[in-house]
Parts: structure tokens; sequence; C-alpha cells
């Protein structure tokens, strides 16, 4: 897949410089068509290996104990890490799933579990998580607690985050990888990968499948 | 994948303008396009735009204000978002805030935005004039290259 990437950049850059060079009309179609051709792969990067489900047990938006093995068993559920003071990437990828989520049939609305950890636990509280999730998808969960144990779990899903710190102008900022992990609910698995550039008609696509536990 | 085609369309432009402008002037020409803002969830939100530069010499947006509350200006290095002082639109070249790249952040809005709301913000600069962009609430999962 990546290879097959770069071989589309590079078509694309040579037929940016033939433009450049003022070149005729005819070289401009083809950027076009590679690019749709680059649309039809798959969003979701299936894992030969499944990761296993992480050992995270914290605590909730209603304040209580969320064993994350034990609430999610059997069901298809959407892992990601990241933190409400992020104005980009968290409430795009949260609100994706969201609406893709709303396009489903409500019986399967309401086996999907969607799992939002928080990478700030100092700021990002039970009530303050609540508070943001309720204003993306109600149904979602949100997860707070110690960052050792949130940081452990998301490096079993080869997710890097990293404590909150202040950037050279003082501000709180959080670093995290921004991967989605879908695990199936027939193996548990964590068996599929979304990166941040997964659209809400890739999610639209996908869901119906994660929910049987088919590959997409 | 997808991400390539936003930037090599960008830059084909910015070629285009290269190869066959006739202008030889010195001086920064700036102008702003594609400006959204996705409906924000909380007090905070995030504003795109590119700054275009037909001109020969670059310039750099040193701040932006605006009335619904303070905004700084963001680049993404690696996975870490960082506050930065002042970017640089190159000459004959663009400055492009996208998701998951650079970004304009707002914070602490007075009152609720909602898709359909326009923003109006200032574009401060070293050199040039400051530019008072519109920028439309988008839908929450608004994608610039889809339109949708």
């Amino acid at each position: 897949m990546r290879k097959k990437t770069f071989a589309a950049a590079a078509l694309l850059a040579a037929a940016t410089l033939t433009l450049s060079a003022c070149g005729s009309g005819d070289d401009g179609n083809s950027p076009v068509a590679v690019v749709s051709e680059d649309t039809a792969t798959q969003a979701a990067t299936v894992l030969d290996t499944p990761f296993e489900k992480p050992d995270l047990v914290l605590t909730d938006t209603h304040g209580k104990k969320y064993d994350f093995r034990a609430e999610t068993k059997n069901r298809p559920t959407l892992i990601y890490f990241g933190y409400t003071h992020c104005p980009d990437i968290c409430p795009l990828t949260m609100n994706n799933i969201a609406v893709a989520k709303k396009s489903l049939p409500k019986a399967e609305q309401d086996k999907l579990l969607v799992v939002f950890v928080t990478t700030d636990p100092a700021r990002d509280t039970a009530s303050e998580l609540g508070k943001w999730l309720k204003g993306i998808d109600t149904q979602f969960v949100g997860l707070t607690g110690d960052f050792a144990t949130i940081q452990a779990g998301a490096r079993t899903l080869g997710i890097s985050i990293e404590p909150t710190s202040k950037d050279k102008n003082g501000k709180l900022v959080s670093v995290h990888g921004t991967q989605v992990v879908a695990f199936s609910p027939k193996t548990n698995g964590g068996y599929l990968l979304y990166g941040q550039d997964t659209t809400v008609d890739d999610y639209t696509k996908d869901l119906p499948k994660i929910i049987k536990g088919e590959t997409p | 994948m997808r991400r390539f085609a936003g930037p090599v369309a960008v830059l084909t432009g910015a070629l285009v303008l290269t190869g066959c402008g006739g202008s030889d002037d010195a001086k920064a020409q700036l102008s702003v396009g594609s400006a959204y803002m996705p409906q924000p969830v909380s007090d905070m939100a995030a504003g795109f735009l590119d700054i275009a530069n037909k001109g020969g010499e670059k310039d750099e947006l040193t701040s932006v204000t605006s009335d619904v509350g303070p905004v700084s200006v963001h680049e993404t290095v690696g996975q870490a978002m960082e506050e930065v002082k002042s970017l640089d639109v190159p000459a004959h070249g663009q400055l492009v805030f996208k998701s998951g790249g650079n970004h304009l952040m707002f914070d602490k809005l007075k009152h609720t935005l909602k898709q359909g709301d326009n923003v109006t913000v200032k574009l401060h600069f070293a050199k040039s004039g400051p530019l008072t962009v519109e920028m439309p609430v988008k839908s929450a999962t608004y994608n610039p290259t889809t339109g949708h």
C-alpha cells in the first residue's frame, strides 16, 4: 500500500513539473486519473497480526469504573486516544465516526462501541470528557484515569502518547498518535487500523462490516 | 494516501502561476481562499485557509485576530502541534492551513458557533497590510477536498 502511494506521488509530481513549464493541457489530465484510482483503495489497514485488547481499567464519564476488556467483550469496538483541548484531528475523527454511525440502523448503532480515551487526564476529568463527548455522540464512551495506565494501554496498540507538556508559549499540549483501532466482535482482536485521513464515507462503508466482524 | 491530492493540486496551481504569470512585481501580493471552520464541539475551534502570494517577495503571517475570541497560529511538527510566532508566505507560493497540518486555533469562544455562521478573521502580516476574511462555519466533518 505504501509503495503504491509513493508511485502515485511521483506521477503527480511529474505532471506538476510539466505544468510549471507551461506544457500542453493534455498532461494536466493525468493527476486526475491517478487520484481517482487512489481514492478507490481501502481506508482500513488490515492487520496480519491483530492486537490484543489493552488491559485498561479506567473511569468513564459517569465517574464509574470501566474495564475495557470486560465491557467491550464480543462487541464491535473502535478505540481512539486523544484529548478535548485538541482543536483539529480529535474532534474531526470523533465526528467522522459519529456521522457515519448515524447512517446505521438503530440496532446496529446500539451494538457499536466507540471508546475515546483521554491522553490528557489532568484536564479531561470524567465530567469534562462527558460534556465534550455529548457534543459529538451521546453513546460514545469516554475514559480517563492514570496517565501511565493509559500510555501503557496505547503502547500495546502501537499508539504512542506523551504526557501533557507546555509548549514554548506556555500552552498545554498533548502529543498522541491519531490511529483508530477497530476490534472484531468475533475474535476480540484489533484487526483494522484507520489513519487520521479516514473520511465519513470511509467509515460509513466499513462500519456495517466491523459490526459483523468482517474485513472491509 | 488521499492526502497527496490536496497539496499537489495546490502546488500545481502555484507552479502554473510561476511559469506563466507575467508579473515581476517584487512585492508580496497576497490573497486568501478556501477559508472554513469546522463546527466546534466546545469553546475551542480550528480554522483553515490558504494564503497565496503572487508577488516576488515573501511575507510573513505575524498574527491573527477575531471578534469571537483569541486566535493563535499553530503548526504541526510530526505529531506535535506547536504555537508559532509567524509563518512564511513564500514568494510565488502559498501558506496552506489544512486539517492535520497548520491550523488557526480559536480559544475561549465567546459564543457557540454553528454551521452557517460566519467568523470574521483579520490576518496581519510583516509587510503587507492586514486582510479581513469571512470564514464560514461548516459541518464538523467538512472535507474541503470533497466539499461536503
